[in-house]
């Protein structure tokens, strides 16, 4: 890429992002007001509220497809909520905080449709639209977008692979006995 | 037989310590010296100076957990014994920062991997940094001082199979490789550094330095954030602390005021700097924060048909330094070569990807090997490492670019690695990219490679060290401490431990943490005594 398209699409970038990070400020902010997005935990976590779980609920089936040796698939999704609540728990205010405004932004109806493609409710998405949703963020120009993306992805996976459900997939006998 | 818990069986004999989160009514408690952290530089500070007979109060934001504690989890682990809870990051997500936060801070969970500070890193803070006195005739005694206190030597056991690919490839290739020297006593060759020494073989500071300096009658609080520093007079005269609750989240609400006639800074990278900040410590040349170095990583699987188990064995006891300073001290990005240790958690996000991708790479995990590069970053004048900046909340972040001049070094990195990968036996390569998967020849990789865009997001980076931040050297225009780590404008706060580097190691640190702190430790000694 020479120097000067690198500016460009650098500068492209750059004036997108500011318009995405205004626009997600404010369906944050519009979450809050509405009370579409509860502080209050769900019931059995601590951390995850009622509105975060239809997303889950959706992307975690797509995200761990194949992963899931001998486990069935609703066991697989509740072990994996549990494992991301308890390490949700744990984080620094301020990162819990992004996180939560991630998952607003998934949540609700007037950022979801626009930035993920998904129109209708989570609980009614194919796994095909969330694997659709899962690379337009993967590929997006925006910064903002790819962060989520990579953040999503860790969040599951770590959570998924903490737990010895899932290391029979991974053929790792587990920590050695002390 | 089981392991005894030494630290546990050190509480029940009488050591003074206090839990933050179970603190009932405020506290002011005083004390000769002050210590802000208790990693490599608080706990060698510490021993140090209370067996001088100075009263040493060591204050540790994150949870005390012991040997009984280690069950070897990754969830576990990383929720409670890394900054954050292992959220730490770049400003901009990028970059994934991995730093201790529990009693022993990073040494707590480091992979034990222990080298003296390069002769030419030394060379260069003297010439570039007006820093005096830690030349590496100074630094000797030191680090030797250090390696016999804390048991570093060179691993006396075979690799395991995934640092023996370093050994293989560049046998083949004719380039250098080493045996890593090690902080251990009698280890068991586990794999686990990462989550705690569940049999107290890493001599960190948990089972050393900080029991030491409880014998002889320091005191200890932990879940206990310093919050702020009261400067009054161009002095400190205390440290206004938080107690914070069990999961070392939310402060309780109690607060703690320490008092002593000196004070250490020693909560590391990002956090040292961050604590003269919040206490709008004097600044008059806007350096404190700059010049944060990371130690950037950027990482290359391998498959093999061998099984590999990359999760079990001592994570890291191979190294090369081929590409480490072949160009000069200040030329193109260079590197160190080691692998990170590969449990399933940590390996599923490095791995990458989502779905039957993730799945069949997870899948073949015993047969992969994983190795990274450090990219030695601070040394020429287009690396000018990040910046450390206060959130709504007070706490800090670290504001990290990576230059052109850096992907310029990771792209020769991930080429370096697959070349050594593919000499060692690897059957396909794959460099940590999202647009990439294994390739099964060295010509396809080198294609591939040349290939990539580097960004953001799209590259999987890693960081291996904070470092910087708080720079020493003589001259006060550009550095917040001088040599001997006291800073140039309050005259009883001392700075111990890596945010004192005016660059990065161009290594792993602690033992250059170790070293340092000893030496400006025993002169405080003097200066307090005298």
């Amino acid at each position: 890429m020479s120097a000067t398209t690198a500016g460009i699409s650098r500068r492209r970038v750059l004036k997108l992002g500011a318009g995405a990070s205004a626009f997600l400020a404010t369906a944050g902010l519009t979450a809050g007001l509405s009370g579409c997005s509860s502080s209050s935990p769900a019931m059995g976590f601590s951390v995850l509220r009622a509105s975060d779980l239809p997303f889950l609920r959706a992307a975690i089936p797509v995200m761990l497809d194949g992963a899931m040796e001998g486990v069935s698939l609703p066991n697989a999704v509740d072990q994996t909520l549990q494992y991301l609540d308890h390490n949700l728990a744990r984080l620094s205010p301020q990162m819990l905080k992004l996180t939560q405004q991630l998952f607003d932004v998934l949540a609700m109806a007037v950022t979801r449709g626009p930035l993920t493609g998904i129109w209708g409710r989570w609980e009614n998405a194919e796994a095909d639209s969330v694997r659709h949703f899962l690379e337009r963020w993967k590929n997006s120009s925006l910064n903002l977008l790819r962060q989520g993306h990579s953040s999503l992805l860790q969040l599951v996976l770590m959570a998924w692979y903490s737990g010895a459900e899932s290391w029979a997939h991974c053929g790792y006998p587990g920590p050695p006995k002390i | 037989m089981p392991v005894p818990d030494t630290f546990r069986e050190g509480l029940a004999r009488g050591w003074k310590t206090y839990d933050g989160s179970r603190l009932e009514h405020d506290l002011t408690l005083e004390a000769d010296v002050a210590i802000i952290g208790s990693g490599a530089g608080g706990g060698t500070t510490a021993e140090i100076l209370s067996a001088a007979g100075l009263k040493v109060l060591i204050i540790e934001e994150g949870p005390l957990k012991t040997s009984s504690d280690f069950d070897l989890l990754e969830d576990h682990a990383y929720s409670t014994l890394y900054q954050e809870g292992i959220g730490r990051m770049s400003k901009d997500g990028a970059i994934t920062i991995l730093q201790g936060r529990a009693v022993g801070g990073t040494t707590l969970i480091n992979w034990t991997s222990s080298f003296r500070t390069p002769d030419q890193t030394l060379d260069h803070w003297a010439h570039e940094h007006n820093v005096k006195g830690h030349s590496p005739s100074d630094m000797a005694p030191w680090f030797d001082k250090m390696e016999q206190r804390l048991g570093v030597s060179p691993w006396i056991m075979p690799p395991n199979a995934n640092n023996d690919v370093i050994r293989q490839g560049c046998e083949k290739l004719g380039y250098s490789w080493h045996v890593i020297p090690r902080n251990v006593r009698g280890c068991w060759n586990l794999g686990y550094c990462g989550m705690g020494c569940p049999t107290n073989a890493k001599q960190s500071m948990l089972v050393t330095t900080i029991p030491a300096t409880l014998e002889k009658g320091g005191e200890l609080l932990y879940l206990t954030r310093a919050e702020r520093l009261i400067i009054d007079h161009g002095k400190v005269q205390g440290v206004e602390c938080l107690a914070m609750d069990e999961r070392c989240v939310a402060p309780t609400g109690r607060k703690m005021t320490v008092k002593a006639r000196h004070t250490v800074l020693a909560g590391g990278g990002i956090n040292s700097p961050a604590l003269l900040m919040r206490s709008s410590a004097p600044d008059p040349h806007e350096t404190l924060g700059k010049r944060t170095f990371l130690h950037l990583v950027a990482f290359s699987a391998g498959l093999f048909d061998k099984v590999i188990n990359p999760f079990y064995g001592a994570p890291q006891s191979i190294y090369s330094d081929y590409f480490q300073w072949r160009d000069g001290v200040t030329g193109p990005m260079a590197y160190k070569l080691e692998v990170p240790p590969l449990q399933p958690a940590l390996a599923s996000t490095l791995l990458g990807d989502y779905g039957q991708k993730s799945a069949e790479r997870m899948a073949q995990l015993p047969h992969t090997h994983m190795m990274l590069a450090l990219l030695r970053d601070g040394f020429h004048p287009e690396s000018v490492g990040g910046r450390v900046e206060l959130r709504g909340d007070n706490t800090p972040v670290l504001d990290y670019q990576v230059s052109p001049y850096a992907w310029e070094g990771v792209r020769r990195a991930l080429h370096s690695m697959a070349e050594i990968q593919f000499a060692g036996g690897a059957k396909a390569v794959m460099p940590l990219h999202q647009d990439a998967g294994y390739v099964n020849t060295a010509s396809e990789a080198r294609a591939l490679i040349d290939s990539l865009s580097l960004e953001i997001f799209r590259t999987r980076l890693g960081s291996a060290h904070v470092m910087g931040g708080c720079a020493m050297g003589e001259d006060s225009s550009s550095a917040v401490v001088d040599s001997l780590g006291r800073h140039h404008q309050l005259e009883n706060l001392s700075v111990h431990d890596g945010s004192l580097f005016p660059t990065s190691i161009g290594a792993n640190p602690q033992l250059s943490v170790y070293g340092l702190t000893a030496q400006l430790s025993t002169a405080l000694v003097e200066q307090l005594k005298g």
